[in-house]
């Protein structure tokens, strides 16, 4: 690569334009220097302009080049970006699935999986390019896009989003080296303005006096040089401002995504405990004709009394202790105190307090 | 010659030495020591070589640690040369030790010089040699051959594996030719005999291009240890050399050979596909993997190796969507397609790397990851397929280069695209050039890798400027001064012809037939005084050419012709050769002659002209750098933001290495002598950016001369030139024997321990002292600077 490669002999025509004659009305770029190709995506045949005109201003038409037939509008003839028409075809395939497969690297795992992905999708994109059961194949990707619009769409933001960023940050830099220059041409035409002041001003000296010249010189030199220093200094100032202001832009390059903490709950004082019945469900409303009379009766109410909460606490009490079985309780607590001698009596103790604590409910 | 510098015995193959060459070694050696980089500027023609190289053999064979040199040169007669003085040390070295050292020195030089192939070493093109050697060399070739295939293989080649791979050539030093007799007798093939003994040798000689173009490096230098000792001679136009080995210019032309070199691939591996696809199975798991072959670098025949990529990168898998053969592919070509769009743009586009690949991206959906692999994935996949004729993928190899380089740098690279040759072509011939702009990325990797790099030329003035350029610090740093007892040269700063109007070839007045007429007859009266040669400097062919023209129309050229022959350079080297053939001829037998010639052109940077070839050399103009170069200015723009150089100070900073380079072409040693005439009214101001010995040599009152008193103070120089002057004169002023040295040395001492015994009885008085000296300094300075101000007056 050291060596530049000769330039050929300028070639007659430039490429691509080789084959300048309309497949379709036949006339050449001799006798219509202006003609320019389109084609349209639906198939890639490529006409000239006045033939786009002269069929498909009245409507859709089929393609007239011999075979295809397919239907083609007008508004969807453009001109051709590439000069290899496959090429033309399968960036605009690759349009479509980039749309849709734009998952980012920080979404896997690994670095495998994604490369994994990546290789998924560029076979796809092969298949839809060589027409390899398209069916299926435009089906994954229908299914692909369904299921994950939401990640799509998100992505597409992202993905925007960085675009902007760079065109922002290029924009920037090109805006830094423009400033740079013309600081650097201002210095420039200031140190040729004080060379010539410089000299003016020693002409003038050494007009005016009749001093040693080589000493006037000396502080015309000494002069020149202070100011220099100080512009040096300004040069400086300017330089760091012009770098803090263009530096950061948005640099979200390297970060990983933030997971947002997730939103805090009720103080809960129980610590996720709660209270469910197993065997019964708390009616609101219970029959029994002197529960009637409590609901109603003021000398009850006014005391705050709820017939709920009496229910409810009829109900615990009469259910409380269904399904402890004292038998396995005991069992297990022997099991605990072979397994510890020395605490044994302490273990029965503590038994004994339950057993009592059961008896009770 | 044997002498001590502080503890290390030296044995310096000649009975005399120069005090320059004395105090280039003690700082080599405190470089060594110091283990760090420097910049050391030694008169041409003082021996640099022997001195470099004696030291540092005697430092491997003193200290245990044995570090190994490498030594690069330019150009393939350098390289010899620096051969053939190992060569000679050693022998002295074994007469003066009464044994032989256990050393090996080797060259290392590209194929088509080193092959003995019968048919292929008569091919023309280095690369053809190259190609046509890797097909019969390649691995899978020899595996085909063991399967009784049909297939020619280098006999040369396939003999060194019969040999022990650590001793395929005996220890000792073998100069190029040699090391070709030595393979001719044993049936060897040098190039890889040389090659392969690359990590058992002490000393290697190459050219700079097996450590700087990152593409050859990470194939021959990877063995090479840390503490290896790195020396660029004639390092003066290193900075170049970098940035072309990074460099990569694209045509359409380029582009359609790497369609087709894509179609083919596409093709093969259809081919493979149906008969061996279990080879590209493999491929594709182990790009799986993410493994790299743990082999492939040492293997000989790669296709090509990454250029310079970080070192994470090459840890990491190949990304997904080009793991596939088929896939790969595919997207080179939809890369080349993309270029090719860009190509037909009709206006100059000059764009950053990231601006491109977002264009890239934009377009085609190509995403930055595949293309940094791009060429590592094309290597493997080359190799997997066992092309043989490699060179029709040359272009496509490019193309993925510069994908690579693309999405790896960021900085220091600039696109630029130039759709017509020249500025008045109408019929669009589009180039894209993707420069690179920092010199030190090519050579960051060797200053990172290597603890002691040694960057050394004849000119290489102002030091301070290189480790700019280049991004690394020094321990030393120094330029030389050349000690002689007579003065041997005569520099001299013409700033007015015969008739006091100035004389410059800047571009307002370089037309005026006033200045061309004065140019001539500078040269017609140089012509009628100087004996045998005389070699005259242009900045630039074209300017050569008109020069010429206008002179032949004024008859000066029948004027010279009486006196001189007169010989142009071309930019054909053949022509060249013949012109520069006649030219020595002429010197020879005393007709004389002139040579004119431009001083970017190859016979400015590589030949000599010692003794009666040249006595006098014209540098008519400066030779400033062809400023208009769109790469050129973005160079400067980036010195300017990157490194504060500012575009001035480099264009001048060039012109004059350039220009002390054509000035040091006529004085080869210290027994040669010469005038060296700079011709132009804008060379005064820049005489402090010439090399130490020369402005030295360059006496006040000659730096402003008019054409007359030139030739009258060339006369003056001439005459006493023809006095007799014996070899004793000049001993124990500019040659040293041991005696002079040890006086020396003691002197040295002396004055050491006098400013130690003054450092502690008289610590005031020391203080005075520096005082003294520093206002002397400033002074002294100061006069400078009034000079500066003064002749900036006079201008
Ligand atoms: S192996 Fe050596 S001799 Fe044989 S072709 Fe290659 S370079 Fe020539
Ligand atoms: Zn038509
Ligand atoms: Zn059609």
């Amino acid at each position: 690569m050291s060596k530049p490669p000769a330039r050929n002999g300028a070639p007659q025509r430039r490429p691509g334009e080789e084959d300048d004659i309309c497949p379709v009305c036949k006339s050449s770029r001799y006798l219509n220097p202006n003609m320019r190709f389109l084609v349209n995506p639906e198939c890639y045949h490529k006409m000239c302009e006045s033939c786009v005109d002269r069929i498909f201003s009245q409507g859709p038409a089929p393609c007239p080049v011999a075979g295809c037939a397919r239907t083609l509008r007008k508004q969807r003839f453009r001109r051709q970006t590439f000069e290899d028409l496959q090429i033309e075809r399968e960036v605009d395939i690759r349009r479509r699935v980039a749309a849709i497969f734009n998952r980012r690297e920080s979404e896997f795992q690994t670095l495998r999986d994604y490369n994994n992905y990546l290789e998924e999708v560029e076979t796809l994109t092969f298949n839809l390019l060589y027409n390899i059961d398209v069916a299926t194949t435009e089906e994954k990707l229908a299914s692909y896009a369904r299921q994950n619009a939401a990640d799509i769409a998100n992505n597409k933001i992202i993905s925007a989003q960085e675009s902007a960023s760079t065109e922002a940050q290029i924009a920037a830099q090109k805006e830094q080296a423009r400033l740079h220059r013309e600081a650097a041409r201002n210095e420039e035409d200031e140190e040729r303005r004080e060379k010539e002041e410089g000299r003016q001003e020693f002409i003038n000296k050494i007009a005016a006096s009749n001093e040693d010249p080589d000493k006037i010189a000396k502080v015309v030199l000494k002069k020149s040089t202070a100011r220099r220093t100080a512009a040096d200094k300004l040069r400086q100032q300017e330089a760091a401002k012009v770098d803090n202001a263009s530096a950061p832009l948005f640099q979200i390059q390297g970060l990983k995504p933030v997971v947002r903490p997730e939103p805090q709950k009720a103080y809960d004082p129980f610590g996720d405990y709660s209270i469910k019945t197993q065997y019964y469900t708390l009616q609101t409303q219970y029959e029994h004709p002197w529960l009637e009379n409590a609901k109603t009766d003021p000398k009850i109410t006014a005391g705050g009394f709820d017939v709920g909460e009496y229910c409810a606490r009829a109900m615990m009490e009469a259910f409380g202790g269904l399904g402890v079985f004292v038998e396995d309780e005991v069992a297990r607590r022997e099991e605990a105190a072979g397994a510890d001698v020395g605490t044994t009596a302490a273990a029965m103790a503590a038994g004994d307090g339950k057993e009592v604590g059961g008896d009770v409910l | 010659m044997k002498f001590n510098i502080e503890d290390l015995p030296i044995l310096f193959p000649y009975p005399r030495i120069y005090p320059e060459q004395y105090a280039y070694m003690c700082d080599l050696k405190r470089t060594l020591d110091a283990g760090g980089h420097c910049v050391l500027e030694m008169p041409s023609g003082t021996g640099k070589t022997v001195s470099l190289l004696s030291l540092i053999v005697a430092y491997q064979q003193y200290y245990p640690e044995h570090r190994k040199l490498i030594y690069c040169s330019r150009t393939m007669s350098e390289i010899e040369k620096a051969l053939a003085e190992l060569k000679a040390l050693m022998k002295y070295r074994a007469d003066q030790l009464g044994y032989e050292e256990d050393f090996r020195g080797l060259g290392l030089t590209s194929r088509k010089n080193l092959c003995l192939h019968p048919s292929v070493k008569r091919e023309k093109s280095g690369s053809i040699v190259d190609a046509r050697c890797r097909s019969l060399t390649a691995g899978f070739v020899k595996e085909k051959k063991e399967r009784g295939e049909d297939v020619d293989l280098c006999i040369y080649h396939d003999n060194l594996d019969l040999l022990e791979p650590h001793n395929l050539v005996p220890p000792g030093v073998f100069t190029l030719d040699g090391l070709l007799k030595y393979g001719e007798k044993h049936k060897q093939c040098p190039y890889f005999s040389a090659r392969r003994m690359m990590p058992f040798c002490n000393v290697i000689i190459y050219s700079y291009h097996y450590l700087l173009d990152p593409k050859i490096a990470e194939r021959v230098s990877k063995e090479l240890s840390k503490d290896c000792i790195v020396v660029f001679d004639e390092a003066h136009n290193i900075d170049n050399v970098c940035i072309e080995s990074l460099s990569i210019d694209l045509t359409e032309d380029s582009l359609r050979k790497a369609t087709r070199g894509a179609n083919n691939l596409e093709r093969k591996i259809t081919e493979m596909r149906s008969s061996d696809a279990e080879k590209l199975q493999n491929e594709y798991a182990k790009l799986v993997e993410g493994l790299r072959d743990a082999d492939e670098a040492r293997e000989e025949d790669t296709f090509m190796a990454n250029p310079a990529l970080p070192d994470d990168l090459l840890q990491e898998a190949v990304p997904g969507n080009i793991r596939r053969a088929e896939h790969f592919v595919a997207f080179l070509k939809r890369f080349v397609e993309y270029l090719k769009t860009r190509m037909k743009v009709l206006h100059v586009i000059s764009e950053t790397p990231p601006s491109f690949l977002q264009h890239l991206k934009d377009l085609t959906f190509i995403e930055k990851k595949p293309l940094r692999f791009c060429a590592e994935r094309l290597t493997s996949l080359v190799r997997t397929l066992e092309l043989t004729n490699i060179e029709d993928y040359q272009p496509l190899q490019e193309v993925a280069t510069f994908a690579t380089l693309a999405a790896t740098y960021d900085k220091g690279f600039l696109l630029i695209l130039e759709p017509y040759e020249s500025d008045t072509a109408t019929v669009p011939n589009p180039i894209l050039h993707f420069t690179c702009l920092d010199a030190a990325i090519a050579i960051k990797p060797v200053f990172d890798r290597f603890s002691s790099v040694i960057i050394t030329s004849g000119t290489i003035s102002p030091l301070e400027m290189y480790p700019k350029m280049l991004g690394f610090t020094t321990v030393v740093q120094e330029s030389y001064s050349m000690t002689l007892a007579r003065r041997s040269f005569l520099p001299m700063i013409v700033t007015r012809g015969s008739d006091q109007s100035a004389i410059s070839s800047g571009f307002q007045i370089r037309n005026d037939p006033g200045v061309v007429r004065n140019y001539g007859s500078l040269l017609l009266e140089f012509s009628k005084i100087t004996p045998d040669g005389i070699v005259v400097f242009f900045p630039s062919y074209l300017y050569m050419e008109l020069i010429i023209s206008t002179w032949q129309g004024m008859g000066t050229l029948d004027e010279i012709w009486k006196y001189k022959l007169i010989l142009v350079e071309t930019p054909d080297a053949q022509e060249t050769s013949l012109a520069l053939e006649t030219y020595r001829t002429a010197c020879c037998n005393g007709r004389g002659a002139i040579l004119l010639c431009v001083a970017r052109g190859k016979v400015s940077e590589g030949i000599d002209f010692d003794h009666h070839y040249g006595r006098t050399v014209l540098c008519m103009g400066v030779p400033f750098q062809y400023t208009e170069s769109r790469i050129l200015k973005a160079r400067l723009e980036f010195l300017r933001e990157t490194y504060r150089i500012r575009e001035n100070d480099f264009l001048s900073f060039d012109a004059m290495r350039h220009a002390a380079q054509c000035l040091g072409r006529v004085l080869r040693g210290k027994d040669d002598y010469g005038i060296m005439v700079l011709a132009d009214r804008r060379f005064q101001k820049k005489r402090s950016q010439l090399p130490k010995w020369i402005n030295q040599a360059l006496l006040e009152s000659d730096t402003s001369l008019s054409t007359d008193m030139a030739v009258a103070s060339a006369k003056k120089f001439l005459r006493t030139m023809a006095q007799p002057f014996s070899e004793r004169d000049q001993a124990g002023v500019s040659t040293w024997d041991i005696k002079d040295l040890e006086r020396h040395k003691e002197q040295k001492e002396e004055e050491k321990i006098r400013e130690l015994r003054n450092g502690i009885d008289g610590g005031q008085m020391d203080v005075d002292e520096h005082t003294n000296g520093a206002n002397g300094a400033d002074e002294y300075g100061a006069d400078d600077d009034i000079d500066a101000a003064m002749m900036d007056m006079d201008a």
